[in-house]
């Protein structure tokens, strides 16, 4: 699947997602983000749906999962432009508090602040 | 019964967003609304992902079938594997309980089938397999034929 990775300074790391998240494709890129927020030694990760027009419990697992990893440096994760079939599965698995409102830029320059104290 | 569907395929991931499609295209036929649409789309996915993944642990040669019927304003369709089977059904249903934790799955699929369905029924036998079958209403096909 396309998906982009853009790390900002203040080890922001911001994950796009195109087309359909599944176990088929979410198996194909897990390593690849895992790689990213290692190397950036990413402190804030937002994960951006705003092109992502499908997303099943292999989203939550992916999500969870380098959630976990973040925790090892207290690294946050928001989420933003999700679906409303997506904000329903997010709410169930317990994520419906990462979600924001606004645009990527605006997170980015708010999240700052609350990363830097 | 109005119109039926089967679709049979191999355990392949790939073949996720193929059900997906097929059973889309089939409910398209009610005009639902995108809510409706992705929650039944949401629902194949859950259901052929755990056919894959765990009925046949990845084993590609495993088969998959997908039933699906429409009934006026209700579509009721129903995934089947000849897998490994569930042990214990009640326990598989409850929200984050998951036996793969070690690759990321979270135990949340049953928990999205039902709440996104009208009503699911999961028939499972060790050593024989799994049936997954969900019913839902369709919003708009309601006013039409009422
Ligand atoms: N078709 C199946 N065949 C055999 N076991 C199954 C099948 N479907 C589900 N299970 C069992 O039920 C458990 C719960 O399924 P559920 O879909 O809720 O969670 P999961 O697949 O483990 O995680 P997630 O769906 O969040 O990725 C699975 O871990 C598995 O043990
Ligand atoms: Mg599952």
């Amino acid at each position: 699947m396309k998906f982009n990775m853009t790390l900002h300074p203040n080890q922001v790391l911001v994950i796009k997602l195109y087309g359909e998240l599944d176990h088929h494709q979410t198996e194909k890129v897990r390593a690849q983000i895992s790689k990213a927020i290692l190397q950036g030694n990413v402190k804030l990760l937002i994960w951006n749906l705003e092109q992502l027009h499908f997303m099943d419990s292999s989203g939550i697992g992916l999500i969870l999962g380098r959630i976990r990893e973040l925790r090892a440096v207290d690294g946050q994760t928001v989420i933003l432009n999700p679906s409303e079939t997506m904000q329903k599965i997010f709410k169930f698995s317990g994520l419906g508090g990462l979600i924001m409102e606004g645009s990527e830029q605006n997170v980015i320059l708010q999240a700052r602040g609350i990363v830097n104290g | 019964m109005d119109n039926q569907m089967t679709l049979t395929f191999i355990a392949r991931s790939e073949n996720e967003g193929l059900a997906r499609v097929a059973v889309t295209s089939f409910i398209a036929q009610l005009d639902p609304t995108i809510e409706e649409l992705s929650e039944c789309k949401t629902i194949v996915s859950e259901a052929v992902s755990n056919a894959i993944i765990h009925g046949y642990a990845n084993n590609p040669n495993g088969i998959i079938t997908i039933h699906a019927i429409r009934d006026g304003a209700a579509i009721s369709v129903a995934i089947k594997d000849e897998g490994c089977g569930i042990e214990d059904i009640e326990q598989a249903r409850e929200p984050l309980y998951t036996t793969k934790p070690e690759i990321e799955r979270s135990g949340m699929g049953f928990t999205i089938m039902e709440s996104f369905s009208d009503f699911l029924q999961v028939e499972s036998n060790v050593g024989i397999g799994t049936v997954i079958t969900f019913t839902k209403q369709i919003s708009s096909a309601r006013t039409l034929v009422t």
